[in-house]
């Protein structure tokens, strides 16, 4: 079962899953066995974000580099357009983006994953991103800024 | 029909917020313009401040709610005031069904958006009539 690191900012309470790693845009990357990493949006990332109206995620067979963007976002407040964690090809998308993206909100760390990607380097590249600690820190900066300025 | 016997139509209370203004645009248009004699609009406003007439006119009463987010306060309200909802709707995953409506601005909507609540309002609208068609069954029954 994953544990959350938690934290409430005004009436927004922000979780960080502690089993995976992040980039400080608010993407998650979780190894998983056979070297492929599954990847998502962090609950801040999704919460800052608003209602996902539509969710596009880069076709099977894609091979991407790190900060190249894997999907796009469309929300009640912006269009966002989402980089890859890492390198790799992608060998899964969620099947549920097409018809039910809300996923993304109501279950950003479970079933609201966005893809699997066969990892390049995986190694190297996770040192590169943020352990959840360090995302714990980053994102509550991020969000005592942006709500202290609402 | 009597107002008491009309459907209460409670949207969206948020402002400054693109979907809310499409919701309230809806209700404006089916109250008003759709079906007046048997909608009735209740502001989501006065039954957040505990208004005395909003809560009696939801009480008992068929409800359609028409939430601008996924936080569904208009749903949430109208069942804390006992009303009976018929029907909840996001303004949310109409859009999804007429992405070509994209609706943005705020106090002022763009012509999507005007044009999706246009078509928010006549789906309900057809709802009303089902919930109207339902009720002559039962009264002739």
């Amino acid at each position: 079962m994953t544990d959350f690191l938690e934290i409430t900012v005004d009436k927004f309470t922000f979780k960080v899953a502690s089993d995976r790693r992040y980039s400080a845009e608010g993407m998650w990357a979780l190894e998983e066995p056979g070297g492929r990493v599954r990847i998502g949006l962090s609950d801040f990332q999704q919460q800052r974000s608003g209602d996902v109206a539509f969710a596009e995620v880069k076709p099977a067979g894609t091979m991407l580099a790190a900060g190249d963007e894997v999907a796009v976002i469309e929300t009640i407040k912006v269009n966002i357009e989402l980089g890859s964690p890492l390198s790799g090809e992608v060998v899964e998308v969620n099947p549920l983006m097409e018809l039910e993206p809300e996923r993304i909100n109501q279950d950003p760390y479970g079933a609201g994953w966005l893809a699997v990607i066969d990892a390049a380097d995986w190694v190297r590249e996770s040192l590169n991103l943020h352990d959840p600690q360090a995302y714990f820190e980053l994102m509550k900066k991020e969000a005592d800024e942006e709500i202290g300025n609402i | 029909m009597t107002e008491a016997r009309r459907i209460v139509i409670v949207p969206c209370s948020g402002i400054g917020k693109t979907y809310g203004t499409v919701s309230r645009e809806a209700a404006y248009d089916l109250t008003r313009d759709i079906r007046p004699e048997a909608t009735w609009l209740v502001p989501l406003s006065l039954l957040v401040l505990g208004d005395e007439q909003a809560r009696a006119d939801v009480d008992g009463s068929q409800a359609i709610t028409i939430d601008g987010c996924k936080l569904a306060c208009a749903s949430k309200m109208v069942a804390e005031s006992g009303g009976r909802i018929a029907r909840e709707i996001a303004v949310l995953d109409v859009y999804r069904q007429h992405r070509d409506l994209k609706p943005e601005g705020i106090a002022k909507l763009n012509r999507a958006g005007l044009e999706l609540a246009k078509t928010l309002a006549q789906e309900l609208a057809a709802f009303v009539d089902s919930l109207e068609g339902q009720e002559g069954e039962a009264h002739h029954a």
